[in-house]
């Protein structure tokens, strides 16, 4: 199984302005649902969602290079 | 060709949505409805939306559980052997909620939140910086706290047993609730006209409502 490389813009620049109910359903899209593997496999940067955590993700691109990706 | 895994139906039900292009996987008690994928392909906000759209449209025809979106496969005995490990608890996992439906009840502060650590400008001294640190922390802790009260009040007005609602507060700095909950689609309208309500009576929030979804929050992956 692989994973899919979740582009830049879905996490910085859209993300920071995203409306909030679009924001929670993206929340749900990235983090809920049926994983068959038990673990995430859409990556940022290389680093797999499951370590970032989506709401670090959405919480703005400042945020991000806080927790060590560099995007 | 890899496959991007969309849905869990029921193996009966796995040619239910084979006007949508979707490949189905059959187990013995469960199938996974998946759609061709490039592999190495990037997703953006519009494959995620997609995502979306394929998993409703499956979810109007069939009781279904949402995979999570990013699973790929390298071809249909990947994904069958990934589903034979879990069949019996999709299986069950179906029964209970693949009729129900999940509504989002999201309450976002009406005002803007305090400015960040990192968008106020630095302090000239020791004392300014940790009294500004002090105060942001005192308005993050009152922020939680009435969001607290905000999900007390909505439990105990909405009519839904705790196994079928979620919630988490202040996810977000806009954000004061974000909750989950799954219900039966006669029971929507209901529940829509009980939060119009309680919303109404909350003058620091606006509250929506969206859905019905598939159940994504409650589709447990373990």
């Amino acid at each position: 199984m692989a994973g899919v490389p979740l582009r830049r813009d879905v996490v910085t620049e859209q993300a920071a302005t995203l409306d909030v109910p679009l924001v929670e359903l993206v929340d749900r899209l990235l983090n809920r649902g049926v994983v068959l593997t038990g673990e995430v496999t859409i990556s940022v940067a290389g680093v797999d969602l499951i370590y970032l955590g989506l709401s670090v993700v959405l919480s703005g691109v400042d945020t991000i290079r806080q927790h060590g990706v560099d995007i | 060709m890899s496959l991007l895994l969309r849905a869990i139906v029921a193996a009966g039900d796995a040619g239910a949505a084979a006007d949508l292009g979707l490949r189905s996987v059959s187990g013995t008690r469960a199938a996974g409805l998946a759609s061709a994928w490039d592999t190495g392909r990037a997703a953006g906000e519009a494959e995620l939306l997609d995502h979306h759209r394929v998993v409703q449209a499956v979810f109007e025809r069939v009781p279904c559980l949402p995979a999570r979106f990013g699973s790929v496969f390298g071809d249909e005995e990947a994904l069958r052997a990934r589903l034979a490990l879990r069949e019996a608890d999709l299986a069950a996992q179906l029964i209970r909620l693949g009729h129900r439906c999940e509504l989002a009840i999201t309450c976002a502060w009406r005002e803007p939140d305090a400015p960040t650590r990192a968008t106020i400008a630095p302090a000239r001294t020791g004392r300014a910086y940790l009294e500004r640190g002090l105060t942001q922390m005192r308005g993050e802790r009152a922020r939680e706290r009435r969001a607290e009260a905000i999900v007390a009040h909505l439990l105990s007005e909405l009519a839904i047993e705790p196994a079928c609602i979620q919630h988490r507060i202040c996810p977000r700095p806009a954000v004061a609730v974000s909750m989950s909950a799954l219900v039966t689609r006669d029971a929507i309208d209901e529940l829509r006209k009980c939060v119009a309500r309680l919303g109404a009576q909350l003058p620091d929030v606006t509250t929506v409502m969206q859905g019905p979804w598939a159940p994504y929050t409650f589709a447990v992956s373990e």
